[in-house]
């Protein structure tokens, strides 16, 4: 019976080792929060989140943070509802801002209300901190449900040196999409049929390639969603027909943009290593540009075909529902730390995200460090025309439902107006139960 | 054609002069270039030093100036030795919970006899057919019942039975011919020995290759463990490693993502390239191609 035995051995050792595992940390003493976050940027930034909560805990020694790494911003919401409807909601979340609608719509959030009138501040007090271009995501009905922590806008990137090798002048940057097509042709170099060097590249991913086609559609005149109501999604109209069409043109018919639907990691190495003039990608890659570029680099506005408007982007802190009064309080307390002045700065300076705490760019520190770096500052000033970031009822189908059809589009599978056509139809199946219990449950 | 000869050297007299074999093996070859690329690149891209910056990223050419800072980096901003310990401990919990199930799973309907057996095996394979993904809320929700979240208990709990296993098992076993067990019986031989002594020794190729597909698929399995895990002292090697390589809005430290894979795939390449002969005839046996 050798079988049985090493069996029973082995058995015996999982037990023991299940046990082990398995003892729930029962301690009296500071209370244990989880904080979820989503890794924005490379490793080193993980490694600088977990200084910043052990900075947090050894201020604050009757509650004790971890911070959890939870993947991507489409993770991130997977691991949170699954850890909230399996009784085990974590802390607090830095969650992507455009989920925030939906996850109200789903009961998942607690309404931080209370929470700021405990403090004895008002409402508008408590928001009247942050830039308003950011408030369309962190309020519903309302009422305050998130705390912008780190958020981004779109950029247009240009290599300087390679502008002026083309007789351009990067101080002077393209203003209108007619001009981006004029400097993307002129900084696009071929050897025969093979091109050498792409004038400009954009970032088409999931995530990425909403946010983008969003970006191309507000500059385009138009709008992506309705920001009132999370039942409605313009897929289908002429402005999104326009960007994407322009979108198409700059890959197929102009041939300055690489085809295929390019992710965006890929999009800023491509830019680092000149085999791109050009690139919109978010501020968010701004340190990284700046760690790695061996060349001159200018960072402008999104440029306009109707007007000049872009997305914001990024993450806000968020309290999950169902939690114990005393983690709710907890987690209050760290998100005030985290979305506070000096530390939304530092980790502003960290990331290339911009802080959304006004007050952080009156800080010593922030001044100094713009001062060296004046790049940093067109995102703030980009502020003036940004908008809220779509936010729909199941944001990430509704959002997959435009990507998909954006892909085969810059794969040269489908023309754009079959494209949204499709796009649309998709999106209104996807948002029908919330409509059949909304705009047309009719009294 | 001399590199070519001479890999054939062993072939049978009567195809060394035909022209098939030869053309398989220059495919074979050419075959075997293509798939060692990104692990060449990975190989020199672990190497290469950060200075070098991400315009040669792309080239197969080592640098003239090898470093060990991306392995260093890497080591530093993960803890890969207890992602180690903590993948081994869930690979190797599974494995051994699922050889007991599959076994008595997969002998129960290969060789008993009971009301149902059919439509129960098809319900058993039906799991083959729904995506993991879809599971995920479920089984957290039971893995929290149990007192099991953010415990490696929990994230091996939902594979301890396996409907690909049981299925292998009860092909592997029905081959076996019942006169042995016949035989067995005759001499006394318990239920459970005779599992023991007939249907797991005749199997064992199937057992290595169902090993084999069990400890890959969990090595590398990357969503549910980052859904039951919360510490960070509990996390496998693929949470651990998605902590430099997932990015969102931001770009990567390429070299640092190379020296990081390289520790990961480590283990499971070596044990291969151990094993290898045995791999390869385990899965020529039990018809898996």
């Amino acid at each position: 019976m050798l079988f049985s035995r090493r069996l029973m051995l082995g058995l015996a050792m999982a037990g023991t080792m299940a046990g082990a595992l398995a003892v729930p940390a029962m301690a009296e003493g500071p209370t244990e929060i989880d904080l979820f976050f989503p890794v924005p940027v490379d490793g080193k930034l993980a490694r600088d989140m977990g200084t910043l909560i052990k900075e947090f805990n050894d201020g604050h020694p009757d509650i004790k943070a971890t911070a959890v790494y939870t993947g991507s911003y489409d993770d991130t919401l997977i691991k949170t509802r699954a850890a909230i409807k399996a009784g085990k909601p974590p802390a607090a979340v830095i969650m992507s801002a455009n989920f925030l609608l939906d996850m109200q719509i789903e009961n998942e959030l607690t309404n931080l209300d209370n929470l700021i009138a405990a403090d004895g501040g008002s409402k508008e007090k408590f928001l009247g901190q942050f830039f308003p271009a950011l408030q369309g995501n962190a309020v519903i009905n309302r009422s305050v449900y998130g705390v912008p922590f780190h958020n981004s806008t779109p950029l247009l990137y240009i290599n300087a040196d390679k502008a002026k090798e083309a007789g351009l002048d990067p101080n002077k940057p393209p203003q209108t999409w007619a001009e981006l097509t004029d400097w993307a042709k002129k900084l696009t170099k071929r050897e025969g049929d093979k091109v050498t060097q792409w004038g400009i590249a954009i970032p088409c991913a999931y995530d990425y390639c909403g946010w983008m086609m969003e970006t191309l559609t507000m500059s385009n005149g138009g709008r992506y969603y309705n920001e009132e109501f999370g039942g409605e999604v313009y897929y289908d109209t002429p402005s999104m027909l326009g960007a994407l069409t322009w979108w198409n043109d700059l890959v197929h018919k102009h041939k300055v943009h690489a085809p295929g639907a390019t992710p965006g990691p890929a999009v800023s190495t491509s830019f680092i290593s000149g085999n791109a003039a050009m690139m919109m990608l978010s501020t968010g890659s701004l340190t990284y540009v700046r760690d790695n570029a061996k060349f001159n680099y200018k960072v402008a506005f999104i440029p306009r075909n109707v007007r000049n408007a872009v997305p914001i982007g990024g993450a806000s802190l968020i309290i999950p529902a169902g939690l114990e009064a005393d983690k709710q309080k907890a987690a209050w307390t760290l998100i005030k730390w985290m979305t506070s002045p000096e530390k939304s700065a530092w980790w502003s300076r960290a990331t290339g995200y911009f802080a959304p705490n006004m007050a952080a760019y009156k800080t010593p520190d922030m001044i100094d460090f713009l001062n060296k770096n004046p790049d940093a500052k067109t995102a703030v000033e980009q502020l003036d025309v940004a908008k809220p970031w779509f936010a729909t009822y199941k944001t990430v189908p509704v959002r997959k439902n435009l990507e998909d059809e954006v892909m085969l589009v810059l794969n040269g599978k489908k023309q754009p107006k079959e494209a949204l056509v499709a796009a649309q139809k998709a999106a209104d199946e996807t948002l029908k139960p919330y409509n059949a219990e909304t705009s047309l449950r009719l009294p | 054609m001399t590199f070519i000869d001479r890999l054939l050297k062993n072939a049978p007299l009567a195809t060394r002069r035909e022209i098939t074999p030869k053309l398989g093996f220059a495919l074979t070859v050419l075959l075997a270039l293509v798939w060692l690329i990104p692990f060449l690149w990975m190989g020199v891209a672990t190497l290469r030093p950060a200075s070098d910056g991400i315009n040669l990223m792309a080239e197969l050419m080592p640098s003239l100036r090898p470093t060990l800072d991306n392995v260093r980096d890497a080591w530093e901003i993960g803890d890969f030795p207890r992602y180690f310990i903590n993948t081994t401990i869930i690979c190797s919990g599974i494995l051994l919970v699922q050889f007991v199930t599959i076994t008595l799973a997969g002998f129960a309907f290969a060789r008993l006899d009971f009301a149902g057996k059919t439509p129960i095996f098809y319900l058993f394979l039906m799991q083959l057919m729904l995506v993991p993904v879809l599971l995920i809320v479920p089984n957290l929700r039971i893995v929290a019942q149990f007192g099991l979240y953010d415990t490696l208990t929990g994230v091996m709990m939902p594979f301890f039975a396996s409907a690909f296993g049981t299925f292998l098992m009860r092909q592997a076993f029905e081959a076996i011919p019942t006169e042995l067990e016949d035989a067995a019986l005759i001499d006394g031989a318990s239920l459970l020995q005779r599992i023991r002594h007939i249907y797991v020794p005749l199997s064992l190729p199937s057992f290595s290759a169902f090993a084999i597909i069990s400890v890959t698929s969990h090595w590398n399995d990357f969503l549910w463990p980052l859904m039951v895990i919360n510490s960070p002292d509990k996390r496998p090697l693929t949470v651990g490693l998605s902590v430099f390589t997932a990015t969102a809005e931001g770009t990567q430290a390429w070299g640092t993502i190379a020296a990081g894979t390289l520790m990961v795939i480590a283990p499971l390449l070596i044990t291969f390239l151990i094993f290898q002969k045995r791999f390869i005839s385990s899965f020529v046996t039990s018809g898996i191609k």
